[in-house]
């Protein structure tokens, strides 16, 4: 080929060389991961246990992700370790609130856990689902349309004899950019606090095999006053030493070990 | 002594005087009574105990009964400031024995207060055996049968009277009660040691069990009173503990109930707790109590040459050991193994059992929530949720429980369970049978309590089978809005997007940094907007000076042409003043306007203007003005009608 001649027909080539690549690049990715294959062909032979560890192995050294937590799960409630199970779907789902196949496998695990459903409603979904970096940009975009739109006008003389705009439709622009940008930012800036507020909660679900007791103040001595079933869904309050204080459902709050209680959001229990 | 602890017991002092001659006229007086145990053997002590509210009484002797005998006294004295009221109680406590065995009843009679009230006594009974065996118990009215169980015929299986199991007998001697527990004890004070001296101890600490028979894990209430004298007392940073590991106890407030008494005519202060001890092996064990307590031995410092030494230069010289409580024997007995229920978990106590379930009408495979109630006085840490019977019509999951107790003791409460049943197949199922065992110490048997349970309507197929997800519908409150499929959804094959950590963008300090630097943004363009503005001359404004400059200008050379006579000048000036205004208003230049622009723009305002301009046509076109022109009342009326501000 000519490129000389035929310049456009070879980027156009390129172009479309470089697309093909990058859909084929994920697929030949997954297919060459032996770790996740090997986990995978574990469950899929009944070695759950195996595969749980697997698939734990490779969140410890690659990182989390929705379909890995979601893998890990599966392979902990199969078997039978549902405390494990219901924390890994859990996780699963904040990373992917609005996966409907992470849910049903939720809601069945916390069937056989013998608790009650927990599906998130729409506005959870939303809620849940905003990825803060892209908010991030938005707010920012904001904030700097509001600053050029100042700027803009503290010289809008000197941008209209440079662009040979009217001076008059320049201000125009700039004042709109700056009253809109206003109510726009006041408003991303509501709903990111009001959501950081509701997302914020510690969770941690009982690990503990069939309950953990719940005691009245963090001591080994103190008494109990209750117990909450393995798989429960808890919010951490407080922390003492090696204990936390919870609120399961129905304000029912208390202190539970630390060792019977798993965060949902790895870490999230040394922050208290 | 220090001097707030000087100024402590004064004030104690006067207030008690106070309240000895003003409360109990002020509050209707009122007498509780008690006697405990109400079943001795014979040779052992009894403790009547009269607590008068609000009245005081000088003495008080117990009827005559034939068979018993009052062995010893002691009164005291409380007086509480609370919510802003004074009261005042005393306490007159008797220790009675029996010489024989029998049933007694001290019959009923009646005290005359100071006051001149009449309080009215009941009689009590006290049963005494004679072969020193029965086991003592607290209760003034003790259950000799079991409580009627409900529903027991219900569930022809269960009985519910069990049998009745006696603790063995004590070998030992009778228990030491509370009140009578060392040797320096007098007649006039029971339980109350002596010093050397022969007055009560200066600090003390006083154990009072429910009881000193109990069973294995049995609570048993019990009461510490810790005393000390006003004149030695000191801040105290610990609490009474168990000697020994032969007992376990609930934990029990930082603080006790503090009150004040008086003892012998000496001023107390008394600490008390409520808690409840158990026993984990069955044995004569000793029970007693130990509290590291301060108090103070002398005061040193002052000088009767210094008046003020007393106050300020006196400091307490603490003493500091362990002081030891009285020393009771408990006797723990083994729970009988015959007649023990398979489900028994160690509760013992006296138990109520409810339970209920919801929804009445399910499908299946959607649980249905049981929720039992397990309320009275007893040993809750050994309480667990009602046992349900096999049944292979229903999946059974793990209960959840919270206890509220109330008591400061942890004796009495209430234990709720929630436990979750999943039918798995239709029709009208009658929930599994649900069952509460526990041991009863008064009526010493094993009872098992039948739970009623509702018929529970199960609709749908016994064997749902769907192979995708179900539709979101993601009511969380709805069971069967989320009923899931019965099979686990597969594994995913890739690994997704991969982070190291969960913990959200939002928890990191860098994206509220970034946040707020960007806020800086809008300021600093609001910086650079007010500096350019302050900076660049505002045309407009400049244009209003300059205009105003130039009217105030032709006012001047219309004043100065009319004190002239000046027509050509006045009328050359008011015109153009007209000019500059009307300018203004439309904007327009002022030497634009001509009449026939005006009245293009404004008739009405041009018929006004009319005369105005004509007369400068004239004077300037012919460079004079007509005879007899008024100038000054041209003048007014241009700077009245014409030159004043027009609406926009």
């Amino acid at each position: 080929m000519n490129f000389l001649s035929h310049p456009w027909r070879f980027l156009a080539q390129i172009f479309l060389l470089c697309t093909f690549s990058f859909f084929l690049l994920p697929s030949s990715l997954h297919a060459a991961d032996p770790q996740l294959e090997a986990a995978n062909r574990a469950y899929a032979y009944g070695g759950y246990d195996e595969s749980a560890k697997l698939f734990q192995q490779i969140i410890t050294t690659r990182g989390y992700s929705a379909p890995l937590c979601f893998n890990l799960a599966n392979a902990d409630a199969r078997a039978g370790h549902l405390g494990d199970a219901i924390l890994n779907y859990e996780r699963a789902r904040y990373l992917a609130p609005a996966d409907r196949d992470i849910d049903h496998n939720l809601q069945l695990a916390r069937k056989q856990a013998g608790l009650q459903p927990n599906s998130y409603r729409w506005w959870q979904i939303a809620l849940r689902s905003i990825d803060w970096t892209v908010w991030l940009g938005m707010l920012s975009a904001g904030l700097f349309l509001i600053f050029l739109a100042l700027v803009g006008t503290a010289y809008a003389s000197a941008l209209a004899a440079a662009t040979k705009i009217p001076e008059r439709l320049l201000k125009n622009i700039f004042r709109a950019i700056f009253f809109a940008g206003i109510p726009l930012c006041l408003l991303l800036g509501y709903i990111e606090l009001s959501t950081v507020g509701f997302n914020n909660r510690i969770e941690g679900v009982i690990i503990a095999s069939k309950e953990a007791t719940l005691y009245r103040s963090p001591f080994d001595s103190s008494d109990s006053v209750g117990t909450i079933p393995e798989g429960e869904l808890v919010t951490v309050e407080d922390r003492h030493n090696d204990y936390l204080r919870i609120e399961g459902r129905d304000y029912h709050f208390g202190w539970i070990a630390q060792k019977d209680i798993a965060p949902i959001i790895a870490g999230s229990f040394d922050a208290k | 002594m220090t001097p707030p602890l000087q100024i402590l017991r004064m004030t104690l002092r006067l207030a008690a005087v106070l309240a000895c001659t003003t409360v109990s006229c002020l509050a209707a007086a009122s007498v509780s009574q008690q006697i405990s145990p109400a079943e001795i053997n014979v040779g052992e002590q009894t403790i009547v105990t009269l607590n008068i509210t609000n009245g005081s009484v000088n003495d008080i002797q117990l009827p005559a009964v034939d068979g018993l005998q009052v062995v010893g006294s002691q009164s005291s004295t409380n007086i509480i400031f609370s919510n802003g009221t004074l009261s005042r109680s005393m306490t007159l406590a008797f220790a009675v024995t029996a010489s024989r065995p029998g049933t007694f009843t001290i019959p009923a009679f009646d005290i005359h207060t100071e006051e001149g009230e009449v309080l009215h006594v009941k009689a009590m009974k006290l049963l005494v055996d004679g072969n020193g065996t029965a086991p003592a118990t607290n209760n003034a009215a003790v259950a000799t049968t079991p409580a009627p169980m409900p529903n027991a015929a219900a569930n022809p299986a269960f009985n519910p009277n069990g049998p009745v199991v006696q603790p063995p007998a004590s070998a030992a001697p009778p228990p030491p009660r509370p009140g009578n527990n060392t040797a320096d004890t007098t007649a006039a004070t029971p339980g109350v040691p002596r010093d050397p001296d022969g007055g009560p101890a200066k600090v003390f600490i006083l154990i009072t069990p429910e009881t000193t028979d109990a069973y294995v894990g049995q609570s048993v209430r019990m009461r510490i009173d810790f005393y000390i004298r006003m004149e030695v007392q000191a801040e105290q940073n610990s609490l009474p503990t168990i000697k020994g590991s032969d007992f376990l106890m609930n934990a029990f407030m930082t603080r006790g109930r503090i009150s004040q008494l008086m003892l012998e005519n000496q001023p107390y202060l008394c600490e008390t707790w409520g808690t409840a001890i158990a026993a984990p092996k069955s044995g004569d064990f000793p029970l007693s109590m130990e509290r590291d307590t301060y108090w103070v031995k002398s005061i040193t410092g002052g000088s009767i040459f210094d008046p003020f030494g007393g106050f300020f230069n006196r400091h307490a010289n603490l003493a500091h050991q362990p002081v030891s409580s009285n020393l009771l024997t408990m006797h723990i007995h083994a729970l009988p193994d015959e007649g023990r229920p398979a489900h028994f978990t160690g509760a013992i106590g006296h138990f109520d059992v409810t339970g209920s379930a919801h929804p009445s009408s399910v499908a299946v495979g959607e649980p249905v929530i049981l929720d039992f109630s397990v309320a009275g006085e007893g040993n809750f840490d050994y309480v667990r949720c009602p046992v349900l019977a096999e049944d292979p019509a229903w999946k059974q999951y793990v209960a959840s429980s919270k206890v509220n107790y109330r008591d400061e003791g942890h004796m009495d409460g209430v234990k709720s369970f929630e436990q979750s049943i999943v039918p798995k197949k239709n029709g009208e199922l009658p929930l599994p049978a649900a069952s509460f065992s526990y041991f009863d110490p008064t009526a010493k048997q094993y009872v098992t309590v039948p739970i009623p349970l509702p018929v529970i309507t199960v609709t749908g197929s016994p064997t749902p089978i769907a192979s995708t997800a179900p539709e979101a519908d993601n009511d969380s409150t709805s069971v069967a809005a989320t009923t899931p499929t019965s099979e686990f959804l597969p594994n995913r094959l890739d690994a997704g997007s991969l982070r190291t950590s969960l913990i959200p963008v939002y928890r990191q300090t860098w994206f509220w940094a970034v946040q707020s630097g960007m806020l800086v943004l809008p300021l600093l363009g609001g910086l650079l907007f007010l500096m350019r503005a302050r900076i660049t001359p505002d045309d407009g404004s400049a244009e209003r000076a300059q205009r105003q400059h130039s009217m105030q200008q032709e006012e001047d050379a219309m004043a100065a042409a009319v004190r002239r006579d000046d027509a050509v000048a006045f009328f050359i000036a008011a015109r153009h003043a007209v000019q500059l205004q009307l300018g203004a208003r439309w904007r327009l230049s002022p030497e634009a306007l001509t009449l026939g622009e005006i009245r293009a723009r404004d008739p009405q305002l041009a018929e006004a203007l009319e005369p105005l301009f004509i007369q400068a046509d004239e004077v300037i076109y012919s460079g004079q003005a007509q005879p007899g022109i008024d100038l000054a009342q041209w003048e007014n009326r241009v700077r009245t009608e014409l030159l004043q501000p027009q609406p926009a």
